[in-house]
């Protein structure tokens, strides 16, 4: 067996595990319960994908970290608390193989709860909104499916990244009760955690505003929000640029990926 | 019996902060025999298994290893195994047995879990999820296998089924190191005996050598043994 064998039987066990349990179903259905009734309410799909992304946005930031959070707070704590960690370390699979097959797995879960759903409601906008919207136009000032394409792919890619964060506290946590409370806490960390951070800086004069659109281009929330409205939104709106360095933005939710993917791998070897 | 050591652990400590939890202990495990670890609540019996595992590094000294090459060097059945949840006896073995190209049926029928094969895990009495942990020890025929109190809070019945798969897991070559409170069968299973007390080794030897220090069956006298510092057993204590 080699490595790539271990991940790939640790992934297939994760998602085989996912098939039969019925609660990520149910978040399924709630996430889409929540993206259709806000992007409905707001009356987004009839105007096309862009007032659609702008009506999902708020509920996007918040719905992706929740469910990532939900699909991996146990993901390792888990395993660590059943002695598999331990057993599995007796076999030839490195432990940080054992974390790579079931973040794979937990994030091949994630994207089927979340983006089923966004990708449902980008065909319905298709089925809905006026025939400007089948235009694929990368210029500005023009609706396009592209446009939601991309809004898809930041959303997956801030969830990938809040999954990481969420395997790194479930590692740390060890047990599913200490799981629990700092997935809770990471939660608020990730969404709100870091706006107040900046915000409160700025206040108290430790920031610029100058400095304003890079610090908050770092903390992954607002890197997310940032490049939705850089790639996206204003994109259909020629008069305005982005607020946040879109390249800094995309390197800081790299490397916040990169970086909570491999702390959690060392401290799983090294607990 | 043969007097190549799988495993030589020299003076090995491991302590958690101001606690010591194994003191100097030097130990070497045969193979083709089973080594009984017995001592009360705390005397660092977990400790030493880890330690002899790797999944604990010692504080000061070394466990080296010196059995055969072996895909898998170490089959280890943890105190209290549980299986993940939502999957058959037939999968869960599967799923280890895949990770070192084994047959799970084979590891199934040394247990004697073959006719459950379709169970659910989580439906497994706890002797059976016993037997299926030394099942998934037995994984890629690893020379040395560790158990950690494989028979606990099992009935007479069970406890005896989980040692006699024990003893036939020996008998096919490998080191196999148990700890357990249940005396009277490690007394029967164990080519040989380590006494821990404190996280010290107070003796080693066959159980016929310390019945005959003892001056009696093993089982009666262990209590004593180990509460009386100058016990005839401190004779022959082995450091």
């Amino acid at each position: 067996m080699t490595t790539a064998d271990g991940v790939w039987r640790v992934f297939a066990r994760e998602v085989t595990a996912a098939r039969r349990t019925r609660s990520y179903l149910a978040l399924a259905v709630v996430s889409a319960v929540a993206v259709f009734g806000v992007a409905v309410a707001g009356g987004g799909p009839t105007g096309g994908y862009v007032p659609t992304v702008v009506d999902v946005l708020v509920v996007v930031e918040l719905l992706v970290p929740a469910v990532a959070f939900a699909v991996g707070y146990r993901a390792l704590a888990d395993p660590m608390a059943r002695g598999e960690l331990d057993i599995v370390e007796t076999y030839p699979l490195p432990t940080w193989a054992y974390v790579a097959g079931t973040y794979a797995g937990r994030a091949a879960v994630f994207t089927v709860v979340v983006g089923v759903p966004l990708a449902a409601l980008g065909v319905h906008v298709a089925t809905t909104a006026g025939p400007e919207t089948t235009v694929f136009a990368s210029h500005r000032g023009v609706d396009s499916p592209l446009l939601y394409l991309r809004f898809l792919a930041l959303a997956l890619l801030y969830g990938l990244v809040s999954l990481s964060f969420v395997f790194l506290l479930s590692v740390v946590a060890g047990a599913r009760g200490r799981a629990l409370v700092l997935a809770l806490a990471g939660l608020l960390v990730l969404t709100v955690g870091g706006d107040v951070a900046v915000f409160a800086a700025l206040d108290g004069g430790v920031l610029s505003d100058e400095s304003l659109a890079g610090v908050l281009a770092v903390t992954p929330a607002g890197a997310f929000r940032g490049l939705v409205f850089d790639q996206v939104l204003y994109v259909a709106v020629p008069t305005r640029s982005s607020f946040v360095p879109a390249g800094l933005a995309s390197a800081a939710l790299l490397c916040w990926w990169g970086a909570t993917l491999v702390g959690t791998a060392v401290v799983a070897t090294l607990r | 019996m043969t007097a190549e050591p799988y495993l030589s652990a020299s003076d090995v400590t491991r302590a958690y902060g101001d606690v010591t939890a194994l003191d100097s202990v030097t130990l070497d495990i045969p193979g083709s025999a089973v080594t009984g670890l017995i001592g009360p609540n705390g005397s660092g019996k977990t400790t030493l298994l880890e330690l002899l595992l790797g999944v604990e590094r010692p504080t000061l000294g070394t466990v080296e290893y010196g059995g055969p090459e072996a895909v898998r060097r170490f089959g280890y059945l943890p105190q209290r195994p549980t299986f993940r949840p939502g999957f058959t006896v037939a999968e869960t073995a599967a799923f280890y047995a895949g990770l070192v190209d084994d047959d799970p049926d084979r590891l199934l029928d040394a247990v004697g879990l073959g006719e459950v094969a379709d169970r659910p895990v989580s439906g497994l009495s706890g002797g059976m999820t016993r037997l299926l942990g030394i099942a998934q020890a037995l994984a890629g025929d690893p020379p040395v296998v560790v158990l950690d109190e494989p028979a606990s809070g099992l009935d007479p019945a069970m406890s005896e089924r989980v040692f006699a798969v024990v003893e036939s897991i020996a008998d096919e070559g490998r080191a196999v190191v148990l700890s357990s409170h249940a005396l009277p069968l490690v007394e029967q299973t164990a080519d040989r005996l380590v006494v821990l007390e404190s996280g010290r080794l107070r003796t080693t030897g066959s159980p016929d050598e310390l019945r005959e220090r003892a001056g009696g069956p093993l089982h009666e006298t262990f209590r004593s043994l180990l509460a009386d510092e100058t016990a005839v057993v401190a004779g022959g204590v082995d450091r």
